[in-house]
């Protein structure tokens, strides 16, 4: 019971996370600067800036429905985490499994996306607003091809637990080969679902502002910025556990380091995405997601298959 | 025309996307908008009136801090306006300096729209790469006038500061440097997809669109207007130099940056000329402190298009009449045409893509403030109820907010 | 002959009222004093016989005498300019709008009937520039009476 208490607390629970996502946003920003020829933040700014927005008054905009205002920070902070149970990290065990939380750890992803679009609805700033509908428009684009990739993936191990997932590819090594589209096609999403250039439609600077987040400020903020950083290390959690499945057996310590080198290089990847790229536009982005990744995942889905019928014993 | 489910959301007068204060007041239906109402002059101040009350030499730094970006080009237009009427002969090295100052700013200047359209379209890295780049034409005007901005070379009848040889091979080495590095940029523009979509068919203006419009500088020759005052009323030396018109079919945005681009490329020629060409001899004359009885118009390119000054001289050592047409006036009323049914996320980059330059379109706060010097300084409280107010008249009800704070004030 | 002379007699040609009203300032700079009365007439000439087909910008200014004069910088695509001027009394200060040829003269007529009070026929409603909403009502800065001196009794308008 302590030990279990001890891993949701601390590690590898929520202290971890914190420390770990605020490492992640350093890596984020340094890479991001210094593809951008700028010398980048120091490694202590995001820690930096968490306590500095912490420390700031509180403003809840008059009209803004305060309940749902409030709590929505909160509920996009938990459910990341909540996620983070479910996924195998440098193992092939989780701390929480059952067959069937592949889907769970999805729609719990897809929960802090939805407190995003409710939080900006209900400050009632016109800001907000647009930038919240475009948050839902933005969700059914790229959901979709990401739900297909993983889940092509999970077909492959013929299993819905990621647990089992990792015990599949850690049999069979060299599988994880098959999923190089997937992983494509999610690393992308995973851009869309953490708002970030070519995708961050939803909180294009020039336009509305912050979007969804116009109306936030001091702690809330804070709980928002830190959620998403969570969500940034658990989405690369999820995608190393099943696209990057190796170095799983390795002896305690150096299989937590090739975890964290697996993080960094997707974190890496998303960074140097986002500084190459032009924001797009709403229609473009819905089309692109639906003409060409919903198609290539698919195809994934459908390769899989094969490769499961032909060579899976 | 205003349907239920219409929003209308300010952009401005303070706007993430707007670096100086002017007001768009959009409708939106979707994501598309239905109609925009553009307010500007909260920059006014002044200036014209001003001239009147100070001598030719003092309205001459005056007129240079019109704008902070094309300081040069104000100031260049209006001592040839002056010089036109007073009749003096300029010196040849004179007017091969001011064109020299004259096409680095535009160089400056290119190279800060080109950062700034990046990112208006969430392009961050453009701007990072552009803005250093334009350091080092930054750090030549320095070193050759003594500012970055406001350079204050021009004087009636003349310029203020000699360039040495010295001068002349730092420049030579920073045109290659700034050569190679647009270069890479037109490459950039070329090949990378995302800005491609987001440019191009965004912000049409047709030929006769533009002509009717009287869209000037590259707003007009993205248009396929071949309208360039350097050739068609050549001025200080560009009659004597080698540069081509740069033009455009597309018609759109994209066709604005690359008219930009290729600009840089002429101007670097343009720049090298004058260095191999710089003919020796003095660089002023003396010039009268009364000007004689008389007009002028003088008409000058600057980065963003024509500009144009009307002096009106009545013999003393001050102006009867100084009027100043600067280049986003005549193009800000070309941005309602090209946003027509666009969508949101393209209001920033078309308004961009003018380069608008605010300050220099309203050239005049309230001179009622100043002069009344009780009242210079506007307290907190009554510009904040003043916004509420000014904001409540266009349909925006901030009252919740201001509820909000008037609390915390009690507290 | 120039180019310039050759407007000149052309124009002379076709309106002898203008005959000792054309001065060529120099190279590219026509200066035309007209009548207020045939204003339009020489006006809608210049534009579509003449290919002035640009219109650079208005300048209205106070030229004392009770005098206003109203230039409207008129531009071929070659470079030529030409400044047709007309000059309207200041008890009466009345013109009429040529929004009609160029949708773009919106702003400076707008500016004429801000700073120097006069009164644009057909120019159609819309924000005033380039003075604030509550600048006071009958103050026009660019009247030569008008002094930056400081003055108390200057009222904001109420009615905005």
């Amino acid at each position: 019971m302590l030990k279990i208490l001890f891993q949701i607390l601390v590690f590898p629970g929520i202290l971890f996370l914190f420390v770990f996502a605020l490492a992640v946003e350093f890596v984020d920003r340094r890479i991001y600067a210094r593809i951008q020829n700028r010398m980048g933040p120091p490694w202590y700014q995001p820690i930096a800036d968490f306590i500095k927005l912490l420390g700031k008054e509180e403003v809840v905009p008059e009209e803004a429905d305060k309940t749902v205002f409030k709590a929505m920070p909160i509920i996009a902070l938990t459910t990341s985490i909540t996620a983070s149970f479910y996924i195998t990290l440098w193992n092939t065990k989780a701390l929480f499994s059952f067959n069937g939380d592949v889907i769970v750890v999805l729609y719990l992803l897809t929960i802090p996306t939805l407190t995003y679009f409710l939080g900006g609805w209900y400050s009632r700033s016109v800001y907000a607003m647009i930038g919240a509908v475009r948050t839902l428009t933005q969700l059914f684009a790229y959901e979709v091809p990401l739900f297909m990739a993983i889940l092509a993936s999970a077909l492959l191990a013929n299993t819905w637990s990621l647990s089992e997932i990792a015990y599949f590819y850690s049999k069979h090594p060299w599988y994880w080969m098959c999923n190089l589209m997937g992983f494509a096609i999610s690393l992308i999403a995973l851009l869309g679902k953490l708002e970030k250039t070519p995708f961050d439609i939803p909180e294009a600077e020039t336009e509305i502002v912050a979007g969804c987040f116009t109306e936030y400020g001091g702690r809330l903020l804070a709980t928002f910025r830190l959620a998403i950083n969570v969500e940034m290390v658990v989405g690369a959690s999820l995608l190393a556990a099943v696209f990057l499945p190796f170095g799983l057996n390795l002896p305690v310590g150096i299989n937590f380091i090739v975890y964290i080198v697996k993080i960094v290089f997707i974190v890496s990847l998303l960074a140097i995405l986002r500084s190459i790229f032009a924001r797009l536009r709403l229609d473009q982005m819905i089309n692109l997601c639906w003409k060409y990744f919903a198609p290539v995942a698919f195809l994934q889905v459908l390769f899989n298959l094969a490769i499961k019928e032909f060579f899976v014993k | 025309m205003y349907k239920s489910g219409d929003v209308r959301i300010p952009l401005g007068p303070q706007h993430p996307a707007l670096k100086e204060p002017e007001s768009f007041m959009i409708t939106l239906r979707g994501e598309k908008i239905t109609s925009i109402n553009i307010k500007i002059g909260y920059n006014h101040r002044g200036i014209e009136k001003a001239c009147e009350e100070r001598t030719y030499i003092q309205d001459l730094y005056l007129i240079e801090r019109i704008c902070g970006i094309c300081s040069h080009s104000h100031s260049t237009c209006f001592v040839q306006a002056v010089e036109e009427i007073a009749g003096l002969e300029v010196p040849k090295r004179a007017l091969y300096i001011r064109t020299l100052v004259a096409e680095l700013e535009r160089v400056h200047s290119h190279l800060l729209w080109l950062g700034v359209a990046g990112h208006e379209i969430g392009f961050d890295t453009l701007l990072m790469y552009t803005w250093r780049d334009r350091e080092i034409v930054m750090d030549i005007l320095a070193q050759l006038t003594g500012n970055r901005v406001n350079y204050g070379i021009n004087t009636i009848g003349g310029v203020r500061r000699d360039i040495s040889d010295d001068h002349k091979k730092d420049i030579m080495k920073a045109m290659d440097t700034l050569e190679e590095r647009t270069k890479y940029y037109v490459g950039v523009a070329q090949e990378e997809v995302t800005i491609i979509k987001r440019l191009s068919g965004v912000g049409i203006l047709k030929y006769d669109d533009a002509i009717k419009l009287a869209a000037v500088g590259p707003t007009a020759r993205a248009s396929g207007v071949k309208r360039d005052v350097r050739h068609d009323d050549p001025y200080a030396a560009y009659g004597e130099l080698d540069f081509k018109v740069i033009t455009d079919t597309r018609c759109d945005v994209y066709g604005r940056t690359v008219v930009r681009l290729l600009e840089l490329m002429e101007s670097y020629k343009i720049i090298r000329q004058v260095i191999t060409n710089l003919p020796e001899g003095p660089v002023t004359v003396k010039a009268p402190r009364k000007i004689p009885v008389g007009e002028a118009v003088s008409r000058y390119e600057a980065p963003r298009g024509e500009d144009v000054h009307y002096v009106k001289s009545n013999g003393t050592d001050k102006p009867d009449r100084v009027k100043v047409r600067p280049p986003t006036l005549a193009n800000i009323q070309a941005v309602s045409h090209m946003l027509e049914d666009r969508y949101l996320a393209d209001m920033p980059i078309v308004v961009a893509a003018i380069d608008p330059c605010f300050s220099c379109t309203d050239r005049m706060i309230s001179i009622h403030n100043l002069d009344n010097r009780k009242k210079m300084t506007i307290p907190w409280e009554d510009l904040h109820v003043q916004s509420i107010e000014w904001h409540k008249k266009r349909g925006i009800d901030f009252s919740g907010l201001n509820r909000k704070l008037r609390k915390i004030k009690i507290k | 002959m120039s180019l310039e002379e050759n407007i000149k007699n052309e124009l002379e040609e076709k309106f002898p009222f203008l005959a000792s009203a054309i001065v060529i300032k120099r190279q590219r700079r026509i200066f035309v004093d007209i009548p207020q009365e045939n204003f339009a007439e020489v006006f809608s000439y210049l534009i579509m016989k003449m290919q002035f087909s640009i219109l650079v910008a208005i300048t209205g200014l106070d030229e004392g005498n009770n005098m206003f004069g109203v230039m409207y910088h008129l531009c071929r695509e070659t470079g030529q300019m030409c400044i047709a001027r007309i000059h309207i009394p200041r008890e009466n200060p009345l013109i009429k709008t040529v929004t009609s040829f160029f949708p773009s003269a919106e702003a400076y007529e707008r500016e004429m009937v801000d700073l120097l009070g006069i009164h644009v026929e057909g120019l159609a409603p819309g924000h005033r520039y380039p003075l604030p909403d509550n600048w006071p009502v009958g103050e026009f800065p660019l009247r030569k009476e008008w002094k930056l001196e400081a003055r108390h009794d200057i009222k904001e308008n109420p009615h905005v």
